[in-house]
């Protein structure tokens, strides 16, 4: 069962994997090509060495997953902890407005976001990305970090209060180094959301320097207009993958911490 | 006394409570309750959850607003004083240790986030740990301790701070009956008899009577009655102060006139003859005593009595008439012997 599921998640993976390691030949022709011409880097070279280069898109999404996640994070912090702590009877209300937009179709937005951008002037800038981004992440972000901290006893604010803690103190000493797991895998939700994100780049950014990597790798052209360049589309789909496992495998470990153990008598 | 008047300001030290009430909506979670502690004096709060003495906690703790009354402490009106300003520390049920911090740290935060200088946090941080014996501990996280150790952490913590006032809210309901007993002299010479006023709710009555100079008893958040142990023990105020107070708890039972008849088991005894009738049900033996369950024409009864002395199946009961409560059998309020 386990190995099922396996490689019912993996197999595609392993496709791209392959696909951007094989000669256009052999991803045709399967074993007809002769074994020096089967295996190649040529896929890699050539969206590496493009013009301009694939690094500078994952740079470009980086920055905007940075400050999306920033953003956010910035500002879902006291909208949840409000929510929580001093929400009262407006709590459910405002949690299933919260749920509603969180749910609500993005690609029906996209079309007035570019006419915000337009009247804005916030057309082909990297970091403007970031706002409708943090928009559209913030019902969840807000809605996970709210449960996050109906999660942590309220002793344990009451007693830094007694202490002589001001809000931005408790937040900063005792509920933040506590949340440190949720802020984690909400941090990734959004960074994810923002790496992955099609239809709002596309729209927003046309100068070819400064794309996201889903809209690049869209552009990426072959050698003729009748030729579909698989090997490269595979080769920086793996490329664009790469800085995403690296964060999921770096921030697990604080993932998986149970830090709240022990607050409470168990 | 323990019922006070509010008066205008008086610098007496110590802890003034006058006519503090919290509602929330309609409900009403504290009402008018005026209270005093002294400097050094331990009081409980005593009551069935729900009553009020964690209300009370929380409002002199400034973590919730009062709806009327004031508060005094040492003299200052501290009503609305904002919490982390009044100086009162607070023992949680709960503990609430900061969990991803090791002791030490645990007791440095309050201290860092006031700026005091490292030297000083030290030694003061020091001597509390050692007082405590702790000091072994003091690099482990709260989840590494025992329920006993977080206790003392807590009860350091409260220290630390040099209060001037020092709350307790039910600090020893998670740990087991023997530990509690040990610790009870423990925490008693830790706070009782400095200078600070301390205040302790729990809902345990020896604890309360173990721990506690006075005793205030609270239901619904009304004060059923203040003063000693043994002044609410003897001559209590009302029923439900009897029948909180003592255990086993207190026979009542109808009488002529709208009046109720309270008798303590420990007051109960056979007589050879004119007494109450009454049939053995059951008994328990308890090593120093022994709990008997009678039934009368009054109802089930309870009866102490030495371990070592044996009953015939039917017996007569007895009492002094010193040792009678009487009760209004509708208010409940205590009444003149008739």
């Amino acid at each position: 069962m386990r190995s099922l599921l396996l490689l019912w998640s993996l197999a595609p993976l392993a496709w791209q994997l392959y696909t951007s390691l094989v000669t256009p030949e052999a991803l045709v022709q399967g074993t007809g090509v002769e074994a020096g011409a089967y295996w190649t880097l040529e896929n890699y070279r050539q969206v590496w060495s493009a013009e301009p280069p694939i690094w500078r898109y994952l740079l470009n999404s980086a920055v905007v997953g940075a400050a999306t996640t920033a953003l956010t994070l910035a500002l879902a912090v006291p909208c949840a902890y409000g929510l929580q702590r001093q929400g009262g009877r407006l709590r459910w209300a405002v949690t299933l407005t919260l749920l509603a937009t969180a749910i609500f179709p993005t690609v029906l937005l996209f079309l007035a976001l570019l006419q915000l951008a337009r009247a804005l002037g916030l057309a082909n800038n990297l970091l403007a990305l970031s706002l409708p981004y943090a928009a559209l992440c913030l019902p969840l972000a807000v809605l996970l970090l709210r449960a996050a901290f109906a999660d942590l006893p309220p002793e344990l604010e009451d007693a830094a209060r007694l202490e002589g803690l001001d809000l931005p103190q408790r937040l900063r000493h005792v509920l933040l180094p506590l949340l440190a797991p949720s802020l984690a895998s909400t941090a990734i939700l959004v960074f994810l959301f923002s790496w992955n994100e099609y239809p709002i780049a596309l729209t927003w950014i046309s100068r070819p320097e400064l794309l996201t990597l889903p809209p690049a790798i869209a552009r990426i052209a072959g050698s003729s207009l009748f030729t579909v360049p698989y090997g490269a589309f595979a080769a920086a789909t793996v490329l664009g993958s790469l800085p995403l496992l690296l964060i999921v495998l770096i921030f697990q470990r604080s993932i998986v911490s149970g830090l709240t153990q022990g607050a409470i008598k168990g | 006394m323990i019922r006070s008047m509010p008066e205008p300001f008086s610098p007496i030290p110590g802890l003034r409570i006058e006519g503090l009430s919290r509602r929330l909506g309609e409900r009403s979670l504290l009402a008018d309750l005026n209270l005093e502690v002294g400097p050094g004096e331990c009081l409980a709060l005593l009551g069935p959850s729900g009553c009020g003495k964690t209300t009370t906690l929380r409002l002199l703790a400034g973590l919730d607003p009062a709806s009327c009354g004031r508060i005094l402490l040492d003299g200052d009106d501290i009503t609305r004083q904002d919490a982390g300003k009044r100086r009162v520390a607070m023992v949680f049920q709960s503990y609430a240790l900061y969990p991803h911090l090791s002791v030490a740290d645990n007791l440095a935060l309050g201290l860092r986030i006031r700026g005091m200088a490292a030297k000083e946090r030290d030694s003061r941080i020091a001597s509390v740990l050692e007082l405590l014996q702790l000091g072994e501990l003091s690099l482990r996280r709260p989840a590494q301790l025992s329920g006993g150790q977080r206790q003392r952490v807590a009860l350091a913590r409260a220290l630390l701070r040099q209060p001037r006032l020092v709350l307790l809210d039910e600090p020893m309901s998670n740990l087991d009956a023997q530990l509690r007993e040990e610790l009870r002299p423990e925490l008693r010479r830790l706070l009782c008899g400095r200078e600070q006023p301390v205040v302790y709710v729990t809902h345990d009555q020896p604890e309360a009577m173990g721990m506690a100079d006075r005793i205030a008893v609270l239901r619904d958040g009304q004060l059923q009655q203040g003063g000693s142990a043994r002044e609410l023990y003897e001559r209590p105020a009302n029923r439900f102060v009897a029948a909180f107070l003592g255990r086993p708890a207190i026979n009542l039972w109808p009488a002529a006139a709208g009046r109720q008849l309270g008798l303590r088991p420990e007051h109960l005894r056979p007589v050879p003859a004119g007494g109450l009738p009454a049939r053995v049900q059951r008994r328990e033996w308890w090593g120093n005593q022994q709990l008997f369950w009678l039934e009368s024409a009054q109802g089930e009864l309870r009866m102490l009595l030495p371990a070592e002395q044996e009953l015939p199946e039917s017996l007569q009961l007895g009492w002094q008439s010193e040792h009678e409560h009487w009760f209004d059998s509708h208010s409940g309020d205590r009444l003149p012997a008739p």
